[in-house]
């Protein structure tokens, strides 16, 4: 009885926004939500690392609540209290460090699950190596008083969140603690953006190299997206505003101002959702921002350019609301668009506000699954339309409120145009599918996909993550009985010209002339790093089914620029030390119901447009363009801090996140 | 009576830092002696003997006075590379060498009284803050090095999540502020003591913004405008412009938002000097645990005892920015023409603008007798010391560079490669200064040392030297040019121990 009568959630209070808006009369009665999040079973004291411990600590997550800027620990919260199971967690205060603890994990929890509902498995973070092997990272570690500055930030040297607090307003005596702290681990946002980056970075460890102006924007932009369309999935915070403007048939304005209003509460986080709109000067109102074609080509700085891509997701988003509520409007209004004047009827406020949190979370959704038709490398803002776009064509066979022509519409008008796409829809869009190859490669791909359908057999009834990451691991580097991944794809395909095409990879036999160190595991081939195989099974909202296997590949060559020229690769070790790393991937999706290779999304490193074998060479122009951002613009747009506390934003031992943070 | 006639501005090439001489001329006979500054981020006191030397026999030239007579000294802030040299050259600043008058900034007053000084409780208010802060960054460089120093901390940099170069970096900020590093906090700046202990003989004016003090005794047709340090505490921590506001500021840094560093420093201060617990925790007491849970130690590359002291950086740049804006501005006008030469110190963004809230005591001759504004000093500016080595927000944009429209402005900038902190090589120079400047000079930007210095960033690197020969031959006539080069001259030699430039009153 008692294990069938298991509750689905837990069910935990916590602001809705920070707790500045708790101050604001009119929004005090949205101020705080329950967030609901998935159940965990209190810790069996015989059975580590299952159920949730005080911290709280569960399958996910480790709040651990030191702060060693006073080299004191506060105490952790029990969850499984029953005082605090029966009013649905602490209640919501500034004043009690397990407050705190609480809401970091209900927050990153509901972050988690989207990322999981979307993706259609269960997220991994960032693994660690552990003397000489792989190991998998169980718990994102989430230190919610770790800095006392205005600043919170993603580690993925220690896969953990540090948040910080600090005082709003000078202190009186400066040896005093000053009054009114704000402590942004009480920002749902914050909190969001952050756990976003730990999950991005579990997904593709290489979109914090900047390579080109859109790499740093784009982890920025797509945490802040993740942010804020979370937050309008929560119909509670949208009603009270959506009730204020009654007859305001541009409730739109109202969502873009509510956005903003959710990022100005503390500081930099705000400002990537300044290009969705401004107050008018002369009138007083709120009104969106015109977009510039322009200001894709022109705004470099990170965080402008960042705003770029959500000011586009934003705009995409209120024209799917638009479409969806236009017939709730001209059913309320009998056919004139114009409601009649008073208060709306309170039914219409609650289906605008569910409308408008059903489109949040198809957006929010759209958004997430993109992630896994990304190269692995050198991100740009194009080529993530074109994966939102053939993403939500595989899962979503009839397109009826035509969401994708909102979103290439919406980057359009901001001058985000793919390369080498001539016109802009939803087929040319699309990565070519079921690319062709002669017989014998085909058959190498049916191999290969045979393979990954035992490795989804053994993984699908698995519900331990450690589990889930071991035999994926196994999978990928192999043991006495199995050949893995990486070596099948780097003996099999080794000297075949069709792979080497689609892939942009060098898997032939002069690759030490192009840059290439050797494998470490075999010295005769190319190391090629396979760096993700992931299941991907999800249901389509008309019931098409997915069974996808994704695997990434990455690649990287050592070249020699001079004076903005490529000149040639680096040979020797001397050479490679003082080279330029030039990196190039191609993400793999196998359909498992046909045992295609379905798409090869690439970042060549090879000029694919030499395509015959002896007249390969790599990328120049990319190259080229690589190193001119590397060595020189990038300094055009990063900080004050940057400048004088980095040296170049490339130093992989900096931490990346914080640095875009501070200022 | 007559009137000063012209002036040469004389920049010592110490290294990157200020030291001016500034002799005013009637005719042939120089009547005033002026000196701003005297300082460079670095360097022996062998090698700078010579250029203080050299800089005393030009004040004796020309005149019978003995000892070597500075009429008015200025000291614009408290910065290692404005004030060292009177530390490291103190025998020769404090024997044969008489100042007259000094002026220092508001700010810099130590003993200000509330009944005759109106800006007396702020200024004790602002100092407490200020003081403490300064601490701070005392204490917290140390801990940093001391860290640095463990050999074993420094072996293994990812568990402390520090970065030795940020250590250093941090370090040359405290460096800037602090003469004898070292655990006790011993105040100001050595050379900055020299100045007010020895050189000064009671003979101190603290100047603030707004103030005119026309015709000085030697220097008659003379204004001086007394444009900063701003006397509101927002304007002296205002860095940069807002980020929503483009064009007021060079190039594209973000410094949009003041992180607040009270929380910081107060913890830093407890580090030393440790406090009662309740008034340094953020919550109350009781929720203290006992212990560190023990998932906190399980993973060591997880701890995270240290990486907050990466704070530090910011309270540094704060400092240093905060500092810059207390600099002594000041328009020197000749008069009868109301050409200008303007020494702003190293004033930043907040600086410049607060000039044009000044309410100015004055009519401005050359806008049909209207009330003076800034910007009309800065339409009528000759001579632009630059602010701040070419830093991006020591010159606002359109706020002031944009507002020197004189087609007879010259540029002279105290950047020089060779003896810099390693650090402010990627702020300075900024090229969208540097271009504006050129243009605006038409290629008549003087610079201490132009040797390293290159307009792009990419590896061809073109020099900076070959564009400003370039923009000269391109935009000056043949007049000008003459102009130009019978104005400036250069010390003798290899070495070169300054650059100077004549500015005609007329």
């Amino acid at each position: 009885m008692a294990s069938d009568a298991k509750p689905p959630f837990r069910k935990l209070r916590g602001y809705a926004f920070d707790p500045a808006l708790t101050l604001q009369l009119d929004m005090a009665p949205i101020s705080t939500i329950v967030y609901k999040i998935p159940w965990e079973d209190a810790a069996a004291a015989t059975i580590n690392n299952q159920g949730i411990r005080p911290g709280p600590i569960g399958e996910y997550l480790e709040v651990i609540d030191y702060d060693p800027t006073v080299g004191k620990s506060y105490k952790p919260v029990d969850l499984n209290d029953p005082y605090i199971l029966a009013q649905d967690g602490l209640d919501p205060s500034e004043g009690n460090p397990q407050f705190h603890q609480q809401m970091v994990y209900a927050v990153a929890m509901t972050t988690i699950k989207n990322f999981e509902r979307a993706l259609g498995r269960k997220i991994l973070w960032a693994d660690t190596w552990d003397r000489g092997t792989k190991k998998n990272v169980s718990r994102l570690r989430i230190y919610p008083h770790a800095l006392r500055e205005a600043n919170a930030y993603y580690s993925p040297y220690k896969r953990a969140l540090l948040f910080g607090y600090f005082s709003s307003s000078p202190a009186d005596e400066s040896i005093q603690m000053p009054a009114s702290l704000i402590f942004t681990c009480l920002s749902h946002d914050i909190i969001a953006h952050e756990t976003t980056h730990a999950i991005l970075d579990g997904m593709h460890p290489n979109f914090n190299q900047p390579t080109n102006p859109d790499v740093l924007s784009f982890h920025e932009a797509f945490a802040d997206i993740v942010a804020l369309f979370q937050h309008f999935t929560f119909p509670e915070v949208l009603k009270n505003q959506i009730r204020k403007t009654r007859g305001d048939l541009a409730a739109q304005n109202l969502l873009g101002q509510l956005a903003q209003q959710f990022g100005s509460a503390i500081g930099n986080y705000g400002s990537l959702r300044d290009a969705i709109g401004e107050i008018d000067e002369k009138t007083k109102q709120w009104k969106p921002k015109e977009p510039n074609p322009d200001d894709y080509r022109t705004v470099m700085e990170p965080h402008a350019r960042g705003s770029i891509l959500v000011a586009a997701v934003f705009e995409a988003f209120i024209n799917i609301y638009k479409s969806r509520v236009a017939d709730l409007i001209r059913i309320a209004s009998n056919g004139t668009g114009i409601l009649t004047a008073g208060e709306l009827p309170e039914d219409l406020v609650n289906r605008l506000a569910d409308e408008a949190a059903k489109s949040a979370d198809h957006v929010l959704q759209m958004c997430i699954r993109a992630l896994d038709y990304c190269t692995p490398v050198d991100i740009n803002f194009g080529d993530y339309l074109r994966a939102i776009i053939t993403a939500d064509v595989d899962l979503v066979n009839d397109d009826s409120r035509n969401y994708r022509l909102a979103f290439i519409d919406a980057f359009r008008r901001r001058g985000i145009y793919p390369k080498n796409i001539k016109t802009l829809s939803v087929e040319s869009l699309q990565f070519k599918r079921n690319p062709s190859f002669g017989p014998k490669v085909q058959g190498m791909f049916l191999m290969i996909s045979q393979f990954l359908k035992k490795f989804r057999n053994d993984i699908m009834d698995t519900k331990s993550r450690d589990e889930i990451y071991r035999i994926t691991q196994q999978y990928i580097v192999g043991n006495e009985e199995q050949q893995g991944l990486h070596d099948q794809i780097v003996q099999q395909f080794d000297n075949q010209t069709e792979f080497e095409n689609v892939t942009g990879l060098v898997l032939n036999r002069d690759w030490q002339k192009f840059g290439i160190n050797e494998s470490r595991s075999n010295k005769d081939y190319p190391a090629v790093l396979v760096h993700n195989l992931r299941l991907v099974s999800r249901v389509g909202p008309q019931g098409g089914q997915i069974h996808h296997i994704v695997v990434s590949l990455l690649q990287q060559a050592k070249v020699i620029v001079k004076n903005g020229e490529f000149i040639g690769v680096a040979t020797n070790t001397k050479e490679k030390k003082r080279a330029s790393t030039f990196m190039g991937g191609c993400t793999l999706i196998f359909d498992l119901n046909t045992l295609k290779l379905r798409y090869a999304i690439s970042r060549p490193l090879l000029d694919t447009t030499k395509t015959k074998p002896e007249d390969r060479t790599l990328d120049k122009k990319r190259i080229e363009q690589q190193v001119r951002y590397e060595q020189d613009e990038i300094m055009m747009c990063v900080s004050d801090y940057s400048h004088y506390f980095g040296s170049g934003l490339t130093n992989g031992a900096q931490e990346p996140f914080a640095f875009l943070h501070r200022h | 009576m007559d009137k000063i006639t012209h002036a040469e501005v004389r920049m010592y090439r110490m290294g990157t830092g200020d030291c001016f001489i500034i002799k005013m001329f009637k005719g042939t006979d120089n009547t005033f002696t002026m000196m701003i500054d005297c300082g460079t981020w670095k360097g022996s006191k062998e090698h700078l003997e010579p250029y203080i030397k050299n800089l005393k026999d030009y004040i004796r030239e020309g005149r019978t006075a003995e000892p070597a007579t500075i009429d008015l000294l200025v000291v614009t802030h408290e910065h290692l590379d404005h004030v060292s040299v009177f530390k490291s050259c103190k025998e020769l600043f404090t024997a044969d060498f008489v100042v007259k008058k000094i002026w220092m900034g508001w700010t810099e007053n130590d003993a200000p009284t509330s009944a005759d000084d109106p800006l007396g409780d702020q200024l004790k208010h602002w100092k407490e803050e200020y003081g403490q802060r300064k601490k701070a960054l005392n204490v917290v460089a140390d801990r940093l090095n001391s860290l640095m120093t463990d050999e074993k901390a420094a072996k293994k940099k990812s568990p402390l999540g520090l970065q030795p170069d940020f250590a250093v970096a941090v370090d040359r900020f405290a460096e800037l502020h602090f003469s004898a590093r070292g655990s006790e906090y011993i105040g100001g700046l050595a050379g900055m003591e020299v100045v007010k202990k020895e050189i000064a003989t009671n003979n101190i004016a603290y100047v603030h913004p707004g103030q005119v003090i026309s015709n000085p005794e030697g220097a008659e047709g003379i204004k001086f405008y007394v444009l900063g340090p701003p006397t509101s505490i927002d304007s002296i921590k205002a860095e940069g412009a807002p980020a929503d506001e483009p064009g007021e500021t060079f190039s594209h840094s973000q410094n949009n938002k003041r992180t607040d560093n009270d929380s910081f420093a107060t913890a830093i201060l407890n580090l030393t000097d440790p406090q009662l617990l309740s008034s340094i925790l953020p919550f109350d007491e009781s929720f203290l645990a006992d212990e560190t849970m023990s998932e906190y130690a399980s993973e060591s590359w997880r701890k995270i005892d240290y990486d907050w002291l990466n704070s530090a950086g910011s309270l540094a740049l704060r400092m240093n920015s905060a500092t810059n804006n207390l600099s002594v501005a000041l328009a020197i006008e000749f008069a009868d023409s109301g050409r200008v030469m303007l020494f702003p110190g190293d004033a930043e963004y907040g600086s410049w603008k607060s000039w044009h809230s000044i309410k100015w005591q004055a009519k401005d001759r050359f806008n049909d007798n209207k009330p003076l504004e800034t910007k009309g000093l800065l339409n009528r500016t000759v001579f632009y010391k630059v602010a701040h080595h070419l830093s991006h927000n020591g010159s606002a944009k359109r706020l002031g560079v944009e507002m020197m429209t004189d087609p007879d402005l010259v540029a002279m900038a105290t950047l020089d490669y060779d003896v810099i902190s390693p650090g402010w090589t990627s702020t300075m120079p900024n090229r969208d200064l540097i271009a504006d400047l050129l243009l605006r000079t038409k290629g008549r930007l003087i610079i201490m040392n132009e040797e390293g210095l290159s307009i792009d960033r990419t590896p061809e690197k073109q020099p900076l030297k070959d564009k400003i020969l370039a923009t000269r031959q391109q935009f000056m006539t043949s007049a000008e040019s003459t102009a130009f080069h019978n104005a400036f001259s250069e010390g003798p030699g290899e070495e070169k121990l300054y650059y100077q430039y004549k500015v005609n009153a007329m």
